[in-house]
């Protein structure tokens, strides 16, 4: 039975298949929404919703000549913009304290504080009302305001200020008579699994949630999910043929938690018959036990779901011009070279984010460049350096990624953090990782990402005979994810420094790379080969996987 | 009975005497001492001075493609830390040709610290970062030639961390993490293996479904 239609919130957004009756609910919602607003206009699809310390709200978005906008007065007073007195046509003057922010209609640079942030679109006046495109609220705002303003143009939400607001990409499989619903939450925030009429509710201890479902074709095991915006909690509303469900989580890449639902159909108890248990007790312990004792092993969902972002590390910098060739090329300028290449490359082909941690000619710490791919949340990390030798002749490409010998000291404090309690039973384990420590957990991952780099890099341009190497190099060590560094040739060597300097080898370096962001993200998302698989040896004692977990 | 009893200690007794001849008489001369034992303190000093002891030197090979361990004959000084610094002082020195220093010229030791559970703190000049091609390549064979020359030779030492002008700093030129003490790496001293390469070009099978 599918839950009866219930008064939906004006803010309530849904995720996946929408019911043909849902649906119209939804648009009525809208068209009243929008004649209730000041500007008129045509209705946009989708409202944006404001969360804020203060609560909820929505903010009304309107087509404007086939453009999703907002109306400027939306915006002024929830954040505390005034407009300045020198009205010029075509040009809107905005205020905040000592700042101005200055828009021209029909042009789509706006100047803020000084800085000149281009939009998706120009601003728009009409009727004496001005209307921005939604990216405003996420490039322009932030500039000026006094608190954190983050537009989620996936999921609708604008997020201002110090609220949580964990981020869920959901994606479901159906296996057989079976189904799996795996949540990636980011950041780790642990939810609470219950069963409820129909449905399986997803409470998170957060102040909102913001889902996005990826390719999600609903069946009778689960019919959808949505958000209950209320409650920071997902609504799972099952299918007919649902019967029960296990539920298990475990920190992932980039600091997220998957959290893995495993839907069974009702009748199917009977048929396997139900072997003894083989995991050993702290497993058990680890998770959030659902109904039903009989979770599949926790090797079953042994690896992260995908690799969505990828952090560039041109090594060097501003004052610090690394190695230089005999010929003058700087080692800074081709690892930035690349890198933007790098850049231009994955986002084109692969449509991935990438984090850089330098776009120009400036000097970053080491630490600081792990840093920005653990605060941007980077899956992958990759140093592009160009190596020197004392011998011109030395030649090609070598591939570094950190060994635990350095680092691994059993007499270093526990890696894991503390054991807590969570509500529903059980316990998990928090995890706070101290930097020195941080990429021991990607040992063996980081290992792969290495070799896979080197392989891919030996099919396109010349390699060391030292092609991969285990080194404690500092731009790793902080690195909250697999990483590895790239000495892309020797600029040293006179021949290798015309090569590096030149596009079609830096183009060779960059589908190397793409190539082995391909495959390594293959691999994540379809499980390690056999041999590859850096699960497979020296398996933790609770049964997770390293990648996820500090080592023992 | 008794007799039997006498006879045995005495027999005892001979063998205790001529193990122990063995081993504080024949054994140091019929093997002239080549180990570096210098992890002892007062007891050997007044029998060593003056005496050699030989210790290996790290440097790069000709090809440059790895360090190479070269045995040097050292006068053997009266502790650890004075045996430190005379092996470090002669790893900067120039090594014999083909091979070539990993330490840029200039450098020299401001100091040695020798803790009591087995971390070494060497203090550089300048010159070695200043000096440094960068590479990580050669930052690796820098730092662990001066690494493996203390840790490889002195009992006493098991890590070493490298200060530069008598501060920590995280690495010389970019790379290599000096902020704490590093072990000994013998693997730069093997000839570059190719066993990370797969067996052939096949891309390995991702077949495995969870």
């Amino acid at each position: 039975m599918p839950a009866p239609p219930r008064p939906l919130p004006p803010v309530e957004r849904w995720a996946g298949v929408r019911a043909g009756r849902a649906r119209g609910i939804g648009w009525a919602l809208c068209l009243v929404l929008a004649a209730a607003l000041p500007g008129g206009g045509q209705p946009a699809p989708e409202d944006l919703t404001v969360i804020s310390r203060a609560g909820r709200r929505p903010l009304p978005t309107v087509d404007v000549g086939g453009r999703t906008m907002v109306a400027l007065t939306e915006l002024l007073g929830p954040f505390g913009l005034r407009v300045g007195d020198d009205r010029q046509p075509g040009r809107l003057t905005l205020l905040r304290g000592p700042a101005v922010m200055v828009l021209t209609a029909g042009d789509g640079i706006v100047s803020v504080a000084g800085r000149l942030e281009s939009l998706s679109s120009p601003p728009v006046e009409r009727g004496g009302i001005w209307y921005v495109p939604i990216d405003f609220i996420g490039r322009a705002l932030p500039l000026i305001s006094d608190q954190p303003v983050e537009l989620r143009s996936r999921s609708g939400l604008v997020i201002v200020g110090d609220v949580r607001v964990p981020q869920v990409v959901g994606r479901y499989q159906r296996m057989g008579r079976r189904s799996r619903l795996r949540l990636m939450v980011t950041p780790n925030v642990e939810p609470r699994i219950e069963r409820a009429a129909g449905q399986l509710l997803v409470t998170f201890e957060a102040d909102a949630v913001d889902l996005v479902m990826r390719d999600f074709a609903p069946d009778d095991l689960l019919r959808r999910v949505r958000v209950d915006d209320r409650r920071a909690r997902l609504e799972v509303e099952v299918g007919d043929a649902f019967g029960s469900f296990a539920a298990n989580s475990s920190p992932a890449l980039g600091g997220s938690l998957e959290v893995v639902v495993d839907l069974r159909p009702a009748a199917a108890r009977a048929a396997p018959p139900p072997a003894p248990d083989p995991r050993p007790a702290a497993e058990a312990e680890a998770g959030i036990e659902g109904e039903g004792a009989d979770l599949p092993a926790l090797a079953d969902f042994a690896g992260p779901s995908t690799v969505s972002a990828i952090a560039i590390d041109a090594g060097h910098g501003g004052a610090d011009a690394g190695t230089l060739g005999p010929e003058g090329t700087l080692e800074k300028d081709v690892t930035l070279g690349v890198a933007r290449r790098l850049q231009a490359a994955i986002q084109r082909r692969l449509g991935l984010r990438v984090v850089l941690t330098r776009s120009g000619d400036v000097d970053v710490t080491l630490d600081e460049r792990a840093a920005i791919a653990n605060n941007n949340r980077a899956d992958l990390f990759i140093s592009l350096h160009a190596n020197a030798s004392m011998r011109a002749t030395a030649t090609g490409a070598e591939v570094f990624h950190l060994g635990p010998v350095e680092y691994d000291e059993p007499g270093d404090a526990p890696a894991g953090g503390e054991r807590v309690p969570v509500v529903g039973g059980g316990t998990r384990r928090l995890d706070i990782v101290r930097w020195e420590r941080a990429q021991l957990r990607f040992v063996d991952p980081s290992a792969l990402w290495a070799r896979t780099v080197a392989e891919e890099l030996r099919a396109r341009v010349p390699m060391s005979p030292r092609g991969v190497q285990q080194a404690p190099l500092r731009v790793l060590v902080g690195a909250n994810m697999p990483a590895a560094l790239v000495e892309m040739g020797f600029i040293s060597n006179p021949g290798q420094e015309v090569q590096l300097a030149s596009p079609a080898f830096q183009d060779a370096v960059v589908e190397a790379l793409l190539q082995s962001i391909i495959r390594f993200r293959d691999m994540v998302e379809q499980g390690f080969p056999e041999e590859d698989d850096p699960l497979a040896e020296d398996p933790p004692a609770d049964g997770s996987a390293p990648l996820r977990e500090p080592l023992p | 009975m008794s007799g039997r009893a006498w006879l045995a200690r005495i027999v005892f007794a001979a063998a205790a005497l001529g193990g122990a001849w063995v081993l504080f008489v024949g054994l140091p001369r019929w093997f002239p001492d080549e180990s570096p034992a210098v992890s002892t303190g007062g007891g050997d000093d007044r029998s060593a001075v003056g005496a050699q002891t030989v210790s290996t030197l790290y440097y790069v090979s000709g090809d440059g493609l790895r360090l190479v361990g070269v045995p040097r004959r050292l006068t053997r000084r009266a502790n650890p830390t004075a045996q430190a610094r005379a092996i470090l002082e002669q790893q900067l020195a120039d090594p014999p040709a083909p091979l070539i220093s990993p330490i840029p010229p200039g450098t020299s030791l401001r100091a040695v610290y020798l803790t009591g559970d087995g971390d070494a703190f060497v203090d550089l000049t300048e010159e070695i970062a200043l000096g440094h091609s960068g590479g990580s390549r050669e930052e690796l064979f820098t730092v662990y030639a001066v690494v493996n020359a203390l840790t490889t030779n002195l009992a006493a030492v098991d890590a070493v961390q490298i200060l530069v002008d008598g501060v920590e700093v995280d690495t010389l030129v970019g790379h290599v993490d000096l902020q704490r003490p590093l072990r000994q790496n013998l693997d730069l001293l093997e000839a570059p293996s190719d066993d990370w390469m797969p067996a052939d070009d096949a891309p390995a099978d991702p077949d495995r479904s969870s």
